[in-house]
């Protein structure tokens, strides 16, 4: 095929798929698809395999794969011009239950050319908790409304009667409602600029540069693997939840122009919703397989055949219906993330060509916490506190990690301003800003993650509840690369302030910080919980991991870091080595430290020995 | 010697990064353009040489010039360069106390991929945010809260405050500051205050308030918006008094009128406190004066699109109105201010052709030979391909008269070079290769204007091209035609095009108060919301010296659906002050424009409507000189065939023998058919066979499709 059309054609589809996004968020309007990014449109071929992933949460360029392919397979005979399928099972190819997908075959002067595919995470999706998370449940039936594939658009007429029984399951279904016609338009779209497409360009030259375009990224990622280093790498994932501790082990090797993602070992399923359904796992290796390995290559089937996973059954990366996996994609899917980064990172490591490409850990566990109640419009309303997607990045082979610098399985996210938030929810910021501490330690530093409270405030029914899924407070999950530290953990702090003031403790109106706020700070990470009266709710999050040994930072760094805020004198001392005062580096003090800890190291080992 | 008429000229300049550009019009007088190399960092140095070029042009003495000039028009990119260069003022930031990050964490990553393009967004490690023009160390949380309703929580700690700015001022040196608070746009006073602080301590220092410079929500973009004003405030001011000072030694004593991003012109007096306004008014005055042109022409539906060395640059003007950006930054900043809509993308004569040596896929630009050493056939050492040696290697441009002969071509170096580092690894010839690369060029212009026009419900087949810069006439036949546009139109103006956007521009203020209400409402509470904003307005209109007749007024109200995110500017079109009938047009047009831009089905009315914003654009009408209209002449335009060379033609996809033509022998009514070829002092022009083209009466050429 001539190279010309063939780049013509590549960028139209890249085209095609970003217009997509933005009429997505544009039809849904909502904060989480606007602020956070938290979607995906993707193009794929007749057959159902990936041709060309957009910019969203990645972990779905793979399961919305297998969405397609089922829905080929179950509705054989079935599929027409014009059809919607909608599917969320997380059995049969989705993450969980609140992001559906709606799937939609392409025609060509009748023949089936291409699929298009979406989701965004609905408003709500009817299961105990609202907002899609749902911590109380421990079992799918409880996580809402779950298709594995129906038919919504019929020859382009919408069956009012599936979508009145989908809306009649769940809460504010006005915005389910707008929530589906986001992603209807956003099929729309697509399919029309693909017939376009296909008019100018002929169906023949299109599926042939098609066919290019994923042997063009096969053969390119082949090569790059061949070019790394053959071996196995490990990584090891802790996350808990209301005291009970799961695992996620994975053994990543890499053979010639293979790699394979082995997770033996892995905790059995869980009661909770953390779990992932085999998809899951599946997409949630590639979310950071895609920007760390295939930055430069057109994301799609290409890559994904090179890939083999091994995922035990009845695992927390594979769990066996019916078992609850409504928190998967803040859940398990993290762990598989994580590690996945990690191993990868492990093997760029070892290759002279690509060390500069390696990076620990970012913003290893988000925090969903939706918040729901009366707003001060007197609106029953659900909102996620969109903190979330600020994320921090971990520390990387070429430099620090961005503080509050978001994650990479969402490579565009972004959080709403305090002004937004307060605007929107019948709540009062008492401060948001980088949290000291919180990005991993070494040579190179982790992104910060951060910090904030909120209080009621004008809220007609004196506060509002919130739903917290939060992992990841007993143990850090933005692993260290290369020697680096962990960025430190989660907190979550309910202050009781209503209580203390009842016992006589004198109020602090304005708190600066959490030490300031009165009250007993109860730790939670897990249920639906009030935010009434004076109490406020606390997050802290984790930051990205460090990388490389910290006692080799350099020391003017350190001060700076200390000088800024983002260090403690303790971690700059205990930690890095750097004894630091008004800002300046005391050398003296600071060579003979580090050595000391050097050599403390050095005794360490020597216990082991014995 | 010429007799002296008071207030006959408009003089308009536009400073550009590499070229000055100066336009003159007067009534009854052809249009005079004149061209000079910028010279920065005096930069008035290159402005006095472009009016003098332009004055040259029509055999103007420029000290007579200057005594009969009307008004001084002026565009400048020097806050752009203040800010690309980081060479601003030493800025300190006071926030809110608790709020002292807000800056640095740029909302999240959104200041880590914020001005990517798709390569570096799929490639998250290898990216950073920008350093911040304000570092950590400079900036100050104050005790004092604000809270969503505009109610005072907490009063401002005053002597809190002053330590801290005394802090900032005498120990960080700063020597501006910039002032955002939570909540500020609804109640001003706390940095109403601050400033007075500031004022007590230390008068010489810059104070830039959020409330003043961008009263609007959303406290990442405010602050953003408040330090690029603070940081790049001194330099605009000194710039503007040295032009002053420079153009009275010329004997101009009258106003200096200064382009904003959004399309419209303040005195320099109000320019200089508001330095962020002048970010990007280079391109925006490009897209007013393409409306002008278009005025001139009957043409309401307007895609003007200028291609030159870098980058290629598109806005869309709909019913004559202008469409305003979305989210603008400036290099890797947010801001927020009014800014007309111009996207654009690395694609210029100058982009560098290269081989993906991985795919063997060719891929044009992002890097640019520049000026120098230029494309390979300027024969100044450049070693890569560029855009322009392709088009010369296609027959487009002639090796003994570009730029009117000044510049002899090398044709066989670039051919040499452009074989061995493009056409061999295609395994191409190399007409095919170029050939080749043209189509790719002119297919992502294509993908580029179909994002912002199909993409936006607009349908290209209802709109006319305009053709600006020294590239873009060279490629607009083909893109032109793959867009089915209705006819192409490249202006007799098209080198110095924001020059001329200059002189068709009107004075522009812009008042906003910011307040959430729910529709239905009060009629009256939204009038008295635009009372006090229309006192001020025609003060200040007065003040510039326009009286009522030369005065209009426009109302416009952002308006959402509750629960949903986006806002629609919406404006007022019935009458004002607002009664029953016109508040429900607004209403109407509202969800109309709505559907339009956001797409059918995407308006939830159950939720209700919000008004959340509260427009005026108050306009000081510039009386503009009738332009001089040329005699038709007949179709013949043999006498202006300087020429015969084989050209690539589309349709053909290959070369064809094509007619040369020379601008300036073509006469005001001369007719020809594709293909052919213009060539102009600055530039080409391609028509494509199957295409006419033909000379209007203001020297534009006209390409319309058979």
């Amino acid at each position: 095929m001539d190279p010309i059309t063939f780049s013509i054609i590549r960028h139209r589809l890249f085209r095609i798929v970003d217009e997509a996004v933005i009429t997505l968020k544009h039809v849904s309007g909502s904060a989480i698809t606007n602020e956070g990014h938290d979607l995906m449109v993707s193009l794929y071929r007749a057959d159902g395999s990936l041709l060309m992933g957009g910019v969203g949460f990645l972990h779905h360029l793979t399961s919305a794969a297998e969405a397609c392919k089922s829905i080929i397979r179950n509705f054989s005979g079935n599929i027409n011009e014009g059809d919607i399928f909608l599917l969320n099972c997380p059995y049969t190819a989705a993450l969980h239950t609140s992001d559906i997908y709606l799937i939609a075959p392409i025609h060509h002067n009748g023949v089936l050319v291409a699929w298009s595919a979406c989701f965004v995470h609905v408003y709500d999706i009817g299961a105990m908790n609202p907002g899609g998370f749902s911590p109380d449940s421990n079992d799918i039936f409880t996580e809402g409304f779950s298709s594995p594939g129906l038919k919504l658009v019929d020859k382009g007429e919408i069956r009012k009667d599936i979508m009145n029984t989908i809306l009649n399951m769940v809460r504010s279904p006005e915005m389910v409602a707008l929530d589906m016609s986001s992603m209807i338009a956003c099929n729309n779209v697509a399919k029309d600029r693909m017939q376009s497409l296909i008019d100018k360009y002929t169906p023949k030259v299109v599926d042939k540069a098609c066919s290019l375009l994923i042997s063009q990224s096969e053969k390119l990622f082949k090569e790059r693997l061949a070019e790394l280093p053959d071996g196995c790498w490990h990584s090891r994932q802790y996350f808990d939840v209301k005291g009970q501790t799961f695992k996620v082990l994975l053994k990543m090797s890499k053979e010639g122009e293979k790699i394979v993602f082995d997770f033996s070992g892995s905790s059995a399923q869980s009661q909770y919703g953390i779990n992932c359904s085999r998809w899951a796992s599946w997409g949630g290796l590639f979310a950071p397989l895609f920007p760390l390995l295939c930055y430069d290559i057109t994301w799609n089937e290409g890559v994904i055949r090179p890939v083999k996973m091994i995922a035990p059954e009845g695992s927390v990366v594979n769990a066996t219906r019916p078992a609850p996996v409504s928190i998967a994609t803040v859940g398990a899917i993290q762990a598989v993330n994580n590690a996945a980064c990690v191993c990868i990172s492990k093997m760029l490591s070892a290759s002279d060509k690509y060390s500069k490409e390696a990076t620990a850990v970012w913003h290893g566990s988000h925090f969903a916490i939706f918040m729901f109640g009366k707003n001060q419009r007197g609106t029953q309303s659900i909102g996620i506190l969109t903190e979330t997607f600020g994320g921090a990045a971990g520390a990387r082979a070429i430099g620090d990690g961005v503080d509050v610098g978001g994650e990479v399985p969402n490579p565009i996210s972004r959080m709403a301003n305090v002004e937004t938030m307060e605007a929107t929810f019948p709540i009062r910021y008492l401060f948001r800003r980088r949290l000291k501490d919180s990005g991993g330690p070494g040579l190179h530093r982790g992104g910060t993650g951060a910090e904030f409270a909120i209080t009621p405030h004008d809220a007609p029914d004196g506060g509002i509840n919130y739903v917290i899924s939060g992992k990841g407070t007993e143990y850090p999950m933005s692993d260290g690369l290369g020697g680096g530290y962990p960025g430190a953990p989660s907190n979550y702090l309910w202050v009781k302030t209503n209580e203390a003031l009842e016992s006589g403790v004198p109020l602090v109106a304005y708190p600066n910080s959490i030490e300031q706020i009165p009250g007993k700070k109860e730790k939670i990470s897990w249920g639906v919980f009030p935010l009434v009266g004076l109490d406020s709710l606390y997050v802290g999050w984790n930051g990205g991991g460090g990388y490389g040994d910290p006692l080799s930072r350099d020391c003017d760094s350190v001060a700076r870091d200390v000088k800024n805020g983002v260090v403690s004198n303790v971690i700059a001392e205990k930690v890095y080595g750097v004894v630091v005062d008004n800002g300046k580096v005391i050398h003296k003090e600071t060579n003979f430290l580090r050595k000391k800890l050097k050599r403390e190291r050095l005794e360490m080992g020597k216990i082991n020995d014995i | 010697m010429e007799s002296i008429v008071k207030d006959k000229y408009i003089i308009a300049t536009d400073v550009g990064g590499t070229c000055t550009d100066t336009v003159i019009i007067a009534s009854g007088e052809p249009i005079l353009v004149g061209k000079s190399l910028s010279t920065p960092p005096n930069f008035a140095n290159g402005i006095i040489n472009s009016i003098k070029d332009a004055a040259k042009n029509g055999s103007l003495d420029i000290n007579s010039l200057f005594k009969s000039c009307r008004f001084f028009v002026h565009g400048s990119t020097v806050v752009d360069n203040t800010l690309l260069t980081r060479d601003g003022a030493k800025t300190g930031l006071v926030t809110t106390e608790g709020f002292e990050d807000t800056l640095l964490i740029t909302r999240g990553a959104y200041g880590r991929w914020g001005g990517l393009t798709e390569d570096g967004i799929k490639h998250p490690v290898s990216t950073n945010r920008a350093d911040p023009l304000v570092p950590g160390d400079r900036i100050k949380g104050i005790i004092e809260r604000v809270d969503y309703k505009g109610h005072i929580l907490r009063e401002l700690d005053l002597d809190q405050a002053e330590s801290s700015i005394r802090d900032l001022i005498e120990n960080h040196k700063v020597n501006a500051l910039a002032v955002c608070l939570l909540w500020s746009f609804f109640n001003p006073l706390h940095e109403q205050k601050v400033k007075e602080i500031v004022r007590s301590i230390s008068p010489e220092t810059y104070v830039s308030l959020s409330s003043e410079i961008a009263p609007v929500p959303g406290e990442y973009e405010r602050t953003s918006t408040t330090v690029i004003n603070a940081y790049a405030g001194r330099i605009i001011e000194n710039y503007l008094q040295s032009l002053s000072s420079k153009l009275r030694d010329h004997g101009y004593d009258g106003e200096i009128l200064v382009m904003q991003g959004y399309g419209g012109l303040l005195p320099a007096i109000e320019a200089s406190n508001k330095a962020v306004g002048m970010l990007e008014c280079g391109p925006a005055a490009g897209v007013i004066g393409s409306r002008y042109l278009g005025s001139l022409m009957g043409d309401e539906n307007i895609i003007a699109a200028d291609m030159g060395g870098t980058t290629f640059k598109v806005g869309v003007i709909q019913n004559g109105e202008l469409r305003h950006a979305r989210e603008p930054m400036v290099d890797r900043f947010h801001y927020v201010a009014p800014k007309l809509d111009v996207v654009s993308i690395g694609a210029g004569g100058g982009s560098i052709i290269s081989i993906d040596p991985r795919t063997n896929v060719p891929v044009i630009g992002p890097q640019s030979a520049g000026a120098f050493p230029g494309p390979v056939c300027y024969g100044q050492g450049g070693e890569e391909p560029t855009l322009t040696d392709v088009m010369m290697l296609i027959g487009y441009m002639d090796p003994d008269r570009f730029l009117g002969g000044s510049v002899p071509l090398n044709i066989k170096l670039a051919k040499h070079i452009f074989k061995a580092k493009i056409a061999d690894p295609l395994g191409l010839d190399v007409d095919e290769a170029a050939v080749g690369i043209y189509r790719i060029a002119a297919a992502q212009i294509t993908d580029l204007i179909h994002e912002i026009t199909v993409e936006q419900g607009l349908d290209p087949r209802d709109y006319v091209l305009h053709a600006f810069g020294g590239s873009c006439p060279l490629l607009c036949s083909m893109f032109g035609a793959e867009l089915q546009v209705k006819k192409i139109v490249v202006p007799y103006t098209a080198s110095v095009n924001c020059a001329f956007g200059l002189v068709s521009a009107d004075v522009i203020h812009e008042y906003t108060h910011t307040e959430t209400f729910s529709v239905p409402c009060d009629i009256n509470k939204v009038n008295s919301i635009f009372e006090p904003m229309i006192k001020k307005a025609q003060n200040q209109l007065k003040a510039d010296g326009f009286i009522d007749k030369t005065i209009s007024m426009e109302w416009s109200i952002d308006l959402r659906y509750a629960r949903q995110v986006h806002e629609v500017t919406t404006l007022i079109k019935g009458v004002t002050p607002l009664n029953k009938d016109s508040m429900n047009l607004l209403i109407k047009h509202f969800e109309e424009l709505y559907e339009r831009r956001y797409g059918k089905g995407s308006a939830y009315r159950d939720a209700g409507i919000e008004m959340t914003m509260f427009r005026l654009t108050a306009k000081g009408l510039v009386e503009r000189p009738s332009v001089e209209r040329l005699p038709i002449n007949s179709k013949d335009y043999s006498e202006a065939i300087i020429d015969n060379r084989k050209i690539f033609v589309y349709l053909r996809n290959g070369l064809k023998e094509s007619p040369v033509l020379d601008f300036d022998k073509i006469l005001p009514g001369n007719a020809f058919s594709g293909p052919v070829l213009i060539h102009t002092p600055i530039t080409t022009i391609v028509i494509q066979e199957g295409q006419t083209g033909h000379m209007d009466d203001l020297k534009n050429i006209i390409i319309e499709f058979d």
